[in-house]
């Protein structure tokens, strides 16, 4: 399990990103970047990718985070993983995937509260349609909305 | 207070209309394309049995298709690397690569977007050609029976690159004052705002599950590196290096 034809991003998707397009142009946040983030095969470098993304995010003294992810099923191991590691950190984050009602989390931890999902299909399923089950605007506002509320929260 | 580090220009060029010729051109936003393209492709001949290039109109997407592999589009550096400096990319028209085995087995891993390309497309998403768009059909037919590994997707978006930059050496040469429309993007620092990071977790299991990372052109492929041999390591890119086309998507 991986990526499925109707959540997969383009190389087109990458370069006209919704969800970049909405984070850098709010001026309420200094975006520091994009950290591009692998999905090995095995569990060992999983957990190790994925520990090394929240060291760099906690190394860049960030105030937030948005992860999104263009897979699902196994992928959400490494999604899970990752994320737990930067709210161990003590560092907000926001999380962005395809769930539906296919892609329920086979893992979860308690720093999974805010995730959007960002199934379109009417059956939330992996419809084979390409671009069906994308990010668009409105879910990057969305996750934006949500990580601002949680650095609320926590006062930063 | 807001300080800028570098600057990213991209022009656009809208093309309303693609076509074959005796070469590859563009001209008062038409397109042409050498008809006899696919005969200068140095082919693996143990890999690849035939490609096409076809065009499909707007409108015509009641057809066939095999596997969509990607959709990229037609972008070329003018100016300085990927993520500042001057970019020149096609509007209205964009490149789909399809690809399977003769005997029909699909170049897919977790479910395939082959059938009649209207019910397989949905048009107008960010990675997705708009309804009035023109499509570039890259069109893949390999060997039967060949060994289904890494090495395929890695040759065949390597063989669409090659066609590709055929038209990028155009579009390079362009004058700015034929672009459509000039978008400016800044890197820039906020201070004191809130410090963000976007997180983008990309493929990287194997076949069909890969992305080249900085090519030496936008959604490009030569020139990069794939990042399962980056060992999936996380990899921190500016936002305008992103949206220059850093990615280039071989899931």
């Amino acid at each position: 399990m991986g990526i499925g034809p109707s959540t997969k991003e383009t190389s087109l998707h990458h370069f006209r990103d919704p969800l970049l397009d909405v984070v850098a142009k709010d001026s309420d946040i200094d975006l520091q970047g994009v950290l591009l983030v692998g999905t090995p095969q095995g569990n060992k470098e999983k957990l190790l990718v994925g520990t090394r993304a929240a060291a760099w995010v906690e190394a860049m003294r960030s105030d937030g985070v948005i992860i999104s992810l263009d897979g699902w099923g196994n992928s959400h191991v490494d999604f899970a993983n990752t994320v737990e590691q930067i709210g161990k950190r003590g560092i907000p984050v926001v999380g962005m995937s395809f769930i539906g009602t296919a892609a329920t989390f086979v893992v979860k931890n308690e720093y999974m509260d805010t995730i959007v999902d960002f199934n379109k299909s009417e059956e939330g399923i992996e419809t084979e349609v390409v671009g069906e089950n994308t990010v668009n605007e409105r879910d990057a506002k969305k996750a934006l909305a949500l990580l601002k509320l949680k650095m609320k929260k926590k006062g930063v | 207070m807001e300080k800028e580090m570098r600057r990213l220009v991209i022009r656009t060029f809208h093309v309303d209309r693609v076509f074959f010729s005796d070469s590859t051109e563009y001209r008062d936003n038409a397109l042409s394309i050498d008809k006899n393209m696919t005969n200068k492709f140095d082919m693996d001949a143990d890999i690849f049995d035939d490609v096409s290039i076809n065009i499909i109109e707007p409108g015509d997407h009641n057809i066939h298709v095999n596997c969509i592999m990607d959709i990229l589009p037609i972008s070329t550096k003018v100016l300085g690397v990927l993520g500042e400096g001057i970019t020149h990319t096609m509007t209205g028209v964009y490149v789909m690569i399809n690809g399977a085995e003769k005997n029909g087995r699909q170049m897919s891993n977790f479910g395939s977007s082959d059938g009649i390309l209207s019910k397989r497309l949905m048009a107008g998403r960010a990675g997705t050609p708009g309804p009035n768009d023109i499509i570039i059909q890259f069109d893949v037919i390999l060997k039967e029976g060949v060994e289904f590994s890494r090495k395929l997707p890695l040759a065949i978006h390597s063989l669409c690159d090659g066609f590709v930059q055929e038209i990028r050496e155009k579009l390079k040469k362009l004058n700015a004052g034929q672009a459509d429309e000039k978008h400016e993007f800044y890197d820039t620092i906020r201070k004191g705002k809130k410090k963000v990071v976007i997180i983008k977790q990309i493929g990287g299991q194997g076949a069909m599950h890969d992305n080249q990372l900085f090519p030496s052109e936008p959604s490009g492929f030569e020139g990069g590196f794939s990042n399962i041999d980056m060992l999936n390591m996380p990899m921190i890119v500016s936002p305008n290096e992103y949206r220059d086309g850093a990615i280039r998507a071989m899931t």
